[in-house]
């Protein structure tokens, strides 16, 4: 175990070095995730990558170990900003909080591409995105068309200040409100892990009977939701959100109706491809939407969505 | 040398009357009785747990009487906190001292109090350091008012004790057992002090064990037994076994003296034992049936040549034998392996797990002998062997399972001394063995070791009080400042000779 | 109690109530009184289906509370508790899914690998002289490292193993006695509590423990090998991290890597509150399982009762304050 250990810190060591801008000549872009250990930051670093051999670029993919670490994430961007790089991609924490590092950035002349969850002020060229709110509003409509548009359900979101977790809640729960007068929503809660989710989807099962729906906001909240519909044997309609394999194998089998997947990878790819063309002095629009789909057993094979989930 | 002022206001400045306090299950004081004047020092005696500091804590406010008055300048006082206590000019000073080890003597001092500039929001450092200084400059001590108190020696340290208690405007101060960790010239130099506080009118109750020290310093003598008040005498007039024998209830009698190294075959031998200049090239060697004396002074290297040879401290050097096999001793569990056992002076910390059960305490050392398959214990076997003990050594306690906190200090001590004796010790060090002992409780630990050394373990007994180290020890060594200065034998040892060996410097010794 | 002789005190005769029956008592007339007011007070609370989800909401804290339940009494913490838990589920994950052995490789692997960190964390507190905080300040750091490293921060699926999913769930109960369905995992945590009930009051490791607890000084001067001792209590520690482990990701059906920070303060939590002291010496595993129940009892009560989660975590603050406060009252009045 030791020499692993060695061996692994000394690869990552020279693997950091070796991305490290060198060489001035290099063109080089920091992209900042929000973290890196869930398989949606992956997918979208696969993206980048593929992307930034594409235009011949260099980039590091970094992130905090968790999502609620703002300041963690905040030291990386001055970090990589005292790098001087020709250009920044950042997926901020908080929309807010992080403005005054970005603006060091802009002022040193780097550009610089939102992605993911946008920052409120006019310094990103561009952000490149999951419109949220009409996502979570496709999750709803899947779901409330599988109930018969009547009923009770109810939702576990993972979170209850990113901006993520508030446009996934308000997205659903406004298109429930505006187009399907005859379901309510009994209960919003919170989880921000599976074990958690799963404890939490059970309990809300056990306050109500009659429920005939479940939405749930990101892939931790997914696969508490398929435990726990596993666990209690319960027929009701489940929808998710994102990919990963407990999700879509229960997507598969039919044990959830469905789900609602990001293009993580073209989130990936639209940040270095914004970012090159920045360099080469095109304008870029203000958002992109880089799409969403709804995906359930019978078109998760299909070639277009099979290349945006992942594992 | 002594001065006994007899112009005293015979007004008492304090006076607790008929005082009655209960803790649950015991009775700690009935109809206790205690007047203080001005400018007097009054020793209250009584064996451990008669209920003197009990009283003293009445007094100060810590605890509330469940009957009596406290009267202070002739009025009716409720003294509901030490606060309050120390506002009306009542102080205590603690056998263990209650001072902040990182903060500066004057910082002490002041604590809670401290002087304030800058609209209040800062401590006035000069002025605490100047207010300090002049309570030092009215004690006639050398004292940095700057000076962190945990670099102090403990008398140092006492010394900021009485400087805090008189910084109160102090005009009755309570002195706990004051010079049980100070050595002669300390004492001297406290009894100075003590003197020049009484001539300022300050009365002083003085709580002892220490006859002499009474006979030298009190004007009057108030004895307890039993949280009672027994007597309250002239200390001028008083012969100090009256005194005892109060103090007991009954009189003590003589005790027979023992002499010779024994017969017996050598079973340890310690040579050239050095560590730094605490332990100096230390040589002895103990026999089988035989008790071995350790005399000396505060410091003199005691106790740390006990616990080199315990191996619960490193040596730069020296060579250990037992029953004359060199060995290498590097922690309690080598030495314990080889029937070496250390009773510390301080039970509590090292000596019991105080708190878990009697039985527990008896077998710890043994534990593993008491298992099966070397991880279940034979709870059962462990039970018996411990009720065997209780019995043998007449532990006093109501059951095998009473947790040890709970037993009087003798009893801890032979629960101690029990949890060697499974272990199959045969070479027992004794560090104070009657530390915190009734002196009834005393006599008998006297008489348990004597039985122990006839039944044919080799035990050394380190006491700093001489009476203790006469009565028990066939040879006397004296050690003073890390070296022995002298061997003697116990029939023909005296007070004097031992005190002679252990004020014998190094610069006198040349 | 107020008998006034100068007789020895003799506490053991004041009645069946000693201070320790009564804090478990207190704790578990607690449990009751919040079983019986979300009975009240939150509908399709009280059914047997209800309990089943809580014994299994139980299972995991229960298990990890009972690993740092012997650290506490040993006078130590062990904050590592959590993510060592994750990384031994990592490890059942690359023994069973990498590396492709039968279940038993995975099951024994990941507690032996749990042991051996804790020993380690042991030996960083016994031979270093680290204080257990920083030590398993450290080890929840590395452990929580390693899982993300040992699994290239990806979830391990236990899917070429499905006998994996009944470690925790589904009910060999059920097959014994038709109709009582507990869960595979509320076993295993019963199983942890019974096991380690009997090694702290009946093996010599136990004993040494509250030894420890109590006074680490007096114990080495009887000659016990302490630094030993501690060692082994943290292996202990450990190696029940790895039940946790094998627990948390049974349930999942996945190793997920990036989980288990802040599971050790609810284990510590679930400690505490069952009367175990943070200051060594005192405390037992019963206790332990009421905290947690206590904990998952309040957790599952107030999310049928519909009570946002951010007053779910408020009212477990208070509750843990106030059994140590009560704690201390008893203590007081003993």
């Amino acid at each position: 175990m030791k020499k692993t250990l060695i061996a692994s810190v000394v690869a990552l060591a020279s693997t950091t070095m070796l991305c490290a801008p060198a060489m001035a000549q290099e063109t080089y872009f920091p992209i900042i995730a929000k973290g890196f250990s869930h398989q949606f930051w992956q997918a979208v670093k696969l993206g980048a990558e593929s992307a930034a051999e594409r235009n011949g670029v260099s980039i590091t993919f970094e992130g905090p170990n968790t999502e609620a670490e703002i300041d963690k994430q905040t030291d990386i961007l001055n970090a990589a900003i005292a790098k001087k790089p020709q250009g920044l991609g950042f997926a901020a924490l908080d929309s807010q909080a992080q403005v005054p590092a970005l603006q060091k950035a802009a002022d040193a002349g780097i550009p610089i591409v939102a992605f993911d969850s946008g920052v409120e002020s006019d310094l990103p060229l561009t952000t490149c995105t999951t419109d949220n709110m009409a996502a979570a509003a496709a999750g709803a409509d899947g779901l409330a068309k599988a109930i018969g548009e009547e009923g009770e359900v109810a939702a576990v979101i993972h979170d209850q200040t990113s901006a993520t977790g508030i446009g996934r809640r308000d997205g659903f729960l406004n298109r429930l409100a505006e187009a399907y007068p005859n379901i309510t929503v009994v209960d919003v809660q919170y989880a921000n892990d599976a074990l958690k989710a799963t404890e939490t989807i059970k309990a809300i099962l056990q306050a109500h009977p009659n429920l005939k729906g479940i939405f749930a906001s990101n892939e931790g909240a997914a696969i508490g939701l398929a435990v726990a519909l596993k666990e209690t044997g319960s027929g009701i309609v489940g929808v998710g959100f994102d990919s990963g394999k407990t999700q879509k194998d229960a997507v598969r089998a039919g044990e959830l109706l469905g789900s609602i997947t990001q293009n993580p990878v073209g989130i990936g790819e639209c940040v270095v491809d914004s970012l090159a063309k920045a360099l080469a002095g095109e304008t870029l629009p203000t958002t992109i939407d880089t799409g969403f789909y709804w995906y359930d057993a019978t078109n998760m094979d299909s070639p277009e969505i099979a290349a945006v989930l992942y594992d | 040398m002594n001065v006994h002022d007899h112009s005293l206001d015979p007004k008492p400045v304090v006076e607790l009357l008929g005082i009655e306090k209960s803790f649950p299950g015991v009775r700690a004081l009935h109809n206790a009785h205690f007047d203080l004047r001005r400018g007097e020092v009054h020793a209250l005696m009584g064996e451990n747990g008669a209920g003197k500091s009990t009283l003293m804590k009445v007094l100060t406010g810590v605890y509330q009487p469940d009957a009596g008055e406290i009267r202070v300048d002739d009025a009716v006082v409720a003294m509901h906190s030490p606060q309050l206590a120390q506002g009306m000019g009542i102080s205590i000073i603690h056998q263990e001292l209650f001072l902040m080890n990182h903060l500066t003597a004057a910082q002490n001092i002041f604590i809670g109090r401290e002087p304030r500039r800058g609209m209040g929001l800062f401590v006035d450092e000069a002025k605490m350091k100047a207010d300090a200084a002049a309570i030092f400059r009215r004690m006639k001590v050398d004292i940095d008012p700057a000076g962190e108190v945990g670099e102090m020696t403990v008398a140092r340290q006492q010394l900021v004790e009485i400087a805090k208690a008189l910084s109160y405007e102090a005009r009755v101060l309570v002195m706990d057992e004051p010079t049980s960790a100070l050595n002669g010239t300390e004492v001297e130099h406290l009894f100075e002090i003590i003197r020049d506080l009484k001539a300022q009118g300050v009365g002083i109750v003085y709580i002892t064990h220490k006859m002499d020290e009474v006979k030298r310093i009190a004007d009057r003598i108030t004895v307890m037994r039993d949280g009672e008040f027994i007597e309250t005498l002239p200390a001028a007039e008083t012969p100090m076994s009256t005194v005892i024998s109060l103090m007991v209830g009954r009189e003590l009698t003589d005790h027979t003296r023992a002499s010779g190294a024994g017969a017996g075959e050598e079973v340890l031998r310690v040579s050239g034992l050095n560590r730094g200049s605490i332990i100096r090239d230390v040589s002895f060697a103990l026999r089988k049936g035989e008790i071995l004396g350790f005399a000396g002074l505060m410091g003199a290297g005691r106790t740390e040549v006990a616990r080199a040879v315990f191996g619960a401290d490193p040596v730069d050097a020296g060579e250990i034998r037992v029953h004359g096999k060199p060995c290498r001793i590097a922690s309690p569990r080598d030495a314990v392996a080889r029937g070496i056992a250390y009773l510390s002076e301080d039970r509590k910390h090292f000596g019991l797990v105080t708190g878990m059960s009697v039985r527990d305490n008896i077998t710890m050392a043994s534990w593993t002998r008491f298992t099966q398959n070397r991880i279940w214990m034979k709870d059962g076997a462990l039970a018996e062997v411990a009720k065997e003990y209780v019995a043998r050594l007449k532990v006093k306690t109501p059951t095998i399972a009473q947790e040890t906190r709970l037993l009087s200090g003798g009893n801890q001590q032979k629960v101690v001394i029990a949890k060697w004796l499974l272990r199959d010790c045969d070479i027992l060090i004794f560090d104070e063995p009657t530390r915190g002992i009734d002196v009834g409780a005393k006599s008998e630990i006297y008489e348990m070791l004597k039985e122990l050394a006839r039944q044919g373990k080799a035990i050394i007994v380190i006491s700093s009080e001489l009476e203790e180290i006469l009565r028990l020890s066939q040879r006397i060594l004296v050690m003073c400042e890390g070296r022995i200065t002298g061997e003697i034998d116990g029939a023909t040892a005296t007070q004097e000779s031992i005190m002679t060996l252990a004020t014998q410097r190094d610069s006198e010794a040349a | 109690m107020t008998e006034t002789t100068l007789a020895p005190a003799a506490p053991e005769k004041t009645g069946f109530l000693t201070v320790a029956t009564l804090q478990k008592a207190v704790a578990f007339v607690v449990l009751i009184l919040l079983l019986g007011f979300f009975s009240l007070f939150a509908p399709n609370f009280a059914q047997w289906s209800n309990m089943v989800n809580i014994m299994q909401a139980t299972a995991v804290n229960g298990v990890l509370g009972v690993a740092v339940t012997f650290v506490i009494i040993s006078a130590g913490i062990d904050l590592s508790v959590g993510t060592m838990m994750t990384l031994t589920a990592v490890i059942a994950g690359l023994i069973l899914t990498n590396a492709g052995l039968p279940l038993p490789f995975g099951v024994v692997g990941a507690m032996l690998f749990g042991g051996f960190m804790g020993a380690i964390s042991g030996a960083c507190i016994a031979k270093l002289k680290i204080p257990p905080f920083i030590a398993t300040l450290g080890m929840m750091q590395i452990a929580r490292g390693l899982a993300l490293v040992f699994s290239g921060a990806k979830p391990i699926y236990f899917n070429d193993t499905p006998s994996y999913y009944y470690i925790s769930s589904g009910s060999v109960i059920t097959r014994l006695i038709p109709g009582l369905e507990v869960p595979n995992g509320v076993l295993v945590m019963f199983g942890v509590a019974i096991a380690a009930a009997v090694i702290l009051n009946r093996s010599i490791l136990g004993r040494y423990i509250f030894a420890l607890g109590s006074n680490e000084e007096a114990a080495r001067l009887s000659g016990v090998n302490v630094d030993m001792w501690k060692i082994v209590t943290y292996g202990l520690s450990g190696l029940i991290c790895g039940v946790g482990g094998l627990l948390i990701s049974s349930r999942l059906n996945s190793a997920q890597p990036a989980l288990g920070l802040g599971y050790e303060l609810d284990a510590i939590a679930a400690a505490v509150i069952g009367g175990t002291s943070l200051s060594g010496g005192r405390g037992t595993i019963l206790g332990t399982i009421i905290g947690a129940f206590i904990m998952s009892v309040l957790t599952n009560g107030l999310r049928v009762m519909g009570v946002q989660e951010e007053w779910k975590i408020v009212i477990t603050g208070i509750i843990i304050i106030a059994a140590v406060y009560v704690d201390t009252v008893l203590r007081k009045k003993a």
